[in-house]
């Protein structure tokens, strides 16, 4: 198969951390990113940006929207508080 | 009877909430409420998360008794979360396009990275480098500004954490699909990252 460089392996990167890569391909990548520093530096923040993202988006609900939500779904069901 | 309590199972309660038992259904808000406000807010935004968030449980109490236990409770209304924000957003006026292609990778003509490995790997320290509020607000904006195809597929996937199956399943593609634009997502949001700490992508 066709070498990879560091354009060519970016391309790969979702479906090499999934596991759905054919074995060869896998081992393509493998050799490429052992002997590439910029792809290992690369990859490392590839596989960060969710958690990163995760993180910084954890919001969390507010007592007040917890309350309302509350009295709109007893509103809806007909009960009263 | 025996009394639902914060310890029964998921599927115990819902059982109980389709007989009719508004106690065993309002723990269930209560277990869920805070995981599905955060999904809407990433999937839509601050504003307009409040009024999913009601839909979500409005229709989820609705149609309880169509749900058999195949899949698993907090499954079946992340399904019923993520339609009601996709319904919701298609109800505001299309936002326009911000492009974020300028922050997905630089190559050579020979097809290497163009930067140092330690410029390449910045963007993962973005959150020892920069101030918690700033990286939120920002976090928050720049996901709501990736294409929305993109933006489904990354939130569901990579913040929610959901498997690429059910990912799939909720947005009726293919896990290739879903694996090709949480990829082009992931390329562009850390470019994003690497920009914000000071190095061009």
């Amino acid at each position: 198969m066709k070498e990879i460089v560091c354009a060519s392996g970016v391309e790969l990167l979702m479906d090499y951390l999934e596991g759905v890569l054919p074995a060869d391909v896998r081992s393509a990548v493998d050799a490429h990113v052992a002997g590439c520093p910029r792809c290992v530096a690369f990859l490392a923040s590839y596989r960060e940006t969710p958690r990163l993202l995760r993180e910084a988006t954890a919001t969390r609900i507010p007592a007040d929207l917890q309350a309302s939500l509350r009295a709109f779904l007893r509103a809806q069901r007909g009960l009263s508080e | 009877m025996v009394v639902p309590t914060a310890e029964s199972s998921d599927e115990t309660l819902a059982a109980r909430a389709a007989a009719g038992d508004d106690h065993a259904f309002e723990l269930l808000v209560e277990r869920y409420q805070g995981r599905i406000f955060r999904l809407a807010c990433r999937l839509t935004s601050d504003t307009d998360a409040p009024d999913v968030l009601q839909e979500t449980f409005l229709q989820a109490y609705r149609h309880l008794s169509s749900f058999r236990g195949e899949s698993q409770f907090g499954t079946w209304l992340y399904r019923i979360a993520t339609n009601a924000a996709l319904m919701h957003r298609r109800t505001r006026a299309r936002r326009p396009a911000e492009p974020l292609d300028a922050f997905l990778p630089r190559f050579d003509t020979d097809g290497r990275h163009v930067g140092t490995p330690a410029e390449l790997q910045l963007a993962s320290q973005a959150d020892e480098l920069l101030d918690r509020q700033f990286l939120a607000e920002k976090a928050r904006a720049v996901i709501a500004r990736l294409p929305d195809l993109y933006r489904d597929a990354f939130v569901l996937r990579d913040l929610e954490e959901m498997s690429t199956a059910d990912v799939a399943h909720a947005l009726g593609v293919e896990p290739a699909t879903v694996r090709q634009r949480v990829h082009r997502a992931r390329l562009m949001l850390r470019g994003y990252l690497s920009d914000l700490v000071g190095v061009k992508p």
